[in-house]
């Protein structure tokens, strides 16, 4: 078991090099500037122990965090929960609070699938998205790309892996897997906050 | 003035059990000492029995539209109602609803609920604290004792997700549930800091927010509706714990807030020695602090002067009380500060 190690927080002044490669993935997955888009939500933020955590603050929270970060402290969670970082392909693991804002405020989806009532039930104990289940497909779609599910009611229910490409899909027999399952928000329901966050959060 | 010695005040709570007391506390499950204060307060037999018939009764639920989300709330209850639930609109809050009758699965499990488009509140009263200190979009809140973040996400839904609230609470189990009731409600205004609240003013320094509400932990004498437990666990010397941190967080609350800031102190608790007490004490301890009206959302019962061997100051008829048996929902304590 990995040693628990502290919980420190950067700016991407602090760490540049992680800064560049978190927005160049948003710009991948979004096809926008997130940080210019969510304004005032500009500022971003980097908290890592175990995992390296995103977050997108305003100035206004940003000085709430430096008055934290002056006493010794960070925050335990702050602004929009961007996403996980991590060390290989895909790099960022979007979360579905920054998808449903983004989409929000963009007014289309991108990098999504939508699926149907029946698909999405499953979905939300963890399965992945069979061809069968999806109802429509918003560009682009990269194989081993991150992928978002949208219920019929436009809201953000998950992320997940692609496996295919937007011109592959077509080819899939209804029972093929689509979507791998990474985070669905069933995952607040399954007591997954525990034994996840534990290793998660100091 | 410091916090009086533990052993004067479980001598200045205890109280002497009369026959009618004991009976009724036998009959209904309750322990006795409790409801000799039910008499203290309210000086009536019979209304201390529909008290305590009340405390069986049980609570609605109520769902909490979350407008920053779900832009006509309309189109959320139209969605639960086909689910089977029935709800009732709130005449003084207009996006929260009664729930009258649960329906085919949980609230607490419905794709509504993992989409965030509502918050289930257990009952009326805790809707209260959060619409009576009323931020605005250009206030610095701070929840002192955020819990699992009902109150620190409908500040924020108050605010229309602008402005900053920082939430903090000490319990582990109590912040990894509040970070997941933010991201799921989509609130992105919250700095959440895990860490013991009487260390506020130390961290941020003092008057470092407009506005401060503090729902702090006490006894839950108001909520025996939800919990049955709390009829007989808690004794007098729980009683005078609580006041004692209640009285050191509401201090704490005072000293984070700016001058002519506001502090919202309430309790789920109908026990004056978590209210009353706690605020007449701070009233005579801090220097520079005034109980401000708080508007008639409801037909409260005003806080009261006089309680068994205690007289408070005449300023607290300003603070209101709820009563399962009067008002249909939980019993809260609710107190508004100003800071001079």
């Amino acid at each position: 078991m990995p040693l628990k190690e502290a919980l420190k927080c950067f700016s991407c002044f602090e760490v540049s090099r992680l800064c560049g490669r978190v927005l160049s993935e948003l710009r991948s997955v979004f096809d926008v500037d997130v940080t210019e888009l969510l304004s005032p939500y500009s500022e971003l933020l980097f908290c890592s122990g175990l995992f390296t955590e995103v977050y997108l603050v305003s100035s206004e929270l940003l000085g709430v965090v430096d008055v934290l970060r002056r006493s010794g402290r960070v925050p335990y969670c702050v602004g929009v929960y961007v996403g996980r970082f991590r060390g290989r392909e895909p790099y960022l693991i979007p979360s579905t609070m920054l998808a449903n804002t983004v989409f929000s405020r963009l007014g289309r989806y991108v990098s999504t699938v939508v699926v149907s009532d029946d698909g999405l039930k499953p979905f939300l104990y963890g399965r992945d998205i069979l061809k069968t289940s999806v109802v429509k497909v918003y560009p682009k779609l990269r194989r081993n790309g991150i992928v978002f599910v949208v219920g019929s009611d436009g809201y953000v229910y998950g992320v997940g892996i692609s496996l295919v490409d937007d011109l592959m899909i077509k080819d899939l027999r209804s029972n093929d897997v689509v979507v791998k399952n990474v985070f669905d928000v069933g995952w607040y329901l399954r007591g997954g906050t525990k034994p996840k966050e534990k290793k998660f959060k100091v | 003035m410091p916090f009086p010695k533990i052993d004067e005040l479980v001598k200045l709570f205890s109280v002497d059990v009369s026959e009618r007391a004991r009976v009724l506390a036998s009959r209904y499950g309750f322990r006795d000492y409790m409801v000799e204060r039910y008499y203290m307060m309210f000086g009536d037999w019979d209304v201390v029995e529909e008290l305590l018939k009340s405390f069986d009764r049980g609570l609605n639920k109520v769902v909490r539209c979350n407008t920053l989300k779900v832009s006509n709330c309309g189109y959320l209850v139209e969605r639960l109602s086909r689910l089977g639930f029935t709800l009732r609109s709130v005449g003084w809050c207009g996006y929260a609803f009664e729930v009258l009758s649960e329906g085919f699965v949980s609230l607490g499990a419905t794709h509504e609920f993992l989409a965030g488009m509502y918050y289930v509140h257990r009952g009326l009263a805790t809707l209260l604290p959060p619409i009576i200190l009323s931020p605005k979009p250009s206030d610095r809140v701070l929840d002192l004792a955020a819990g699992v973040g009902g109150k620190t996400t409908h500040l924020s839904q108050i605010m229309g997700g602008s402005g900053v609230v920082v939430a903090v609470d000490v319990d582990r189990v109590k912040v990894r549930a509040l970070r997941s009731n933010l991201e799921r409600l989509g609130v992105y205004n919250v700095v959440v800091v895990r860490m013991d609240g009487r260390l506020v003013p130390e961290v941020f320094g003092e008057g470092f927010f407009s506005k401060v509400l503090l729902d702090a932990p006490c006894t839950g004498e108001g909520i025996i509706q939800v919990d049955r437990s709390r009829r007989f666990k808690t004794d007098v010397v729980d009683l005078v714990r609580a006041s004692q941190l209640q009285y050191e967080l509401l201090m704490t609350a005072l000293r984070s807030v700016c001058s002519g800031g506001y502090v919202l102190y309430s309790t789920c608790s109908i026990a004056p020695e978590e209210g009353e007490f706690v605020v007449d004490l701070v009233l005579n301890d801090f220097d520079g602090v005034e109980v401000a009206d708080i508007p008639k959302i409801v037909d409260f019962y005003s806080g009261i002067t006089e309680f068994g061997r205690s007289r408070f100051s005449d300023d607290l008829r300003r603070c209101v009380r709820t009563y399962p048996h009067v008002h249909g929902m939980e019993g809260f304590f609710i107190c508004l500060l100003r800071k001079l």
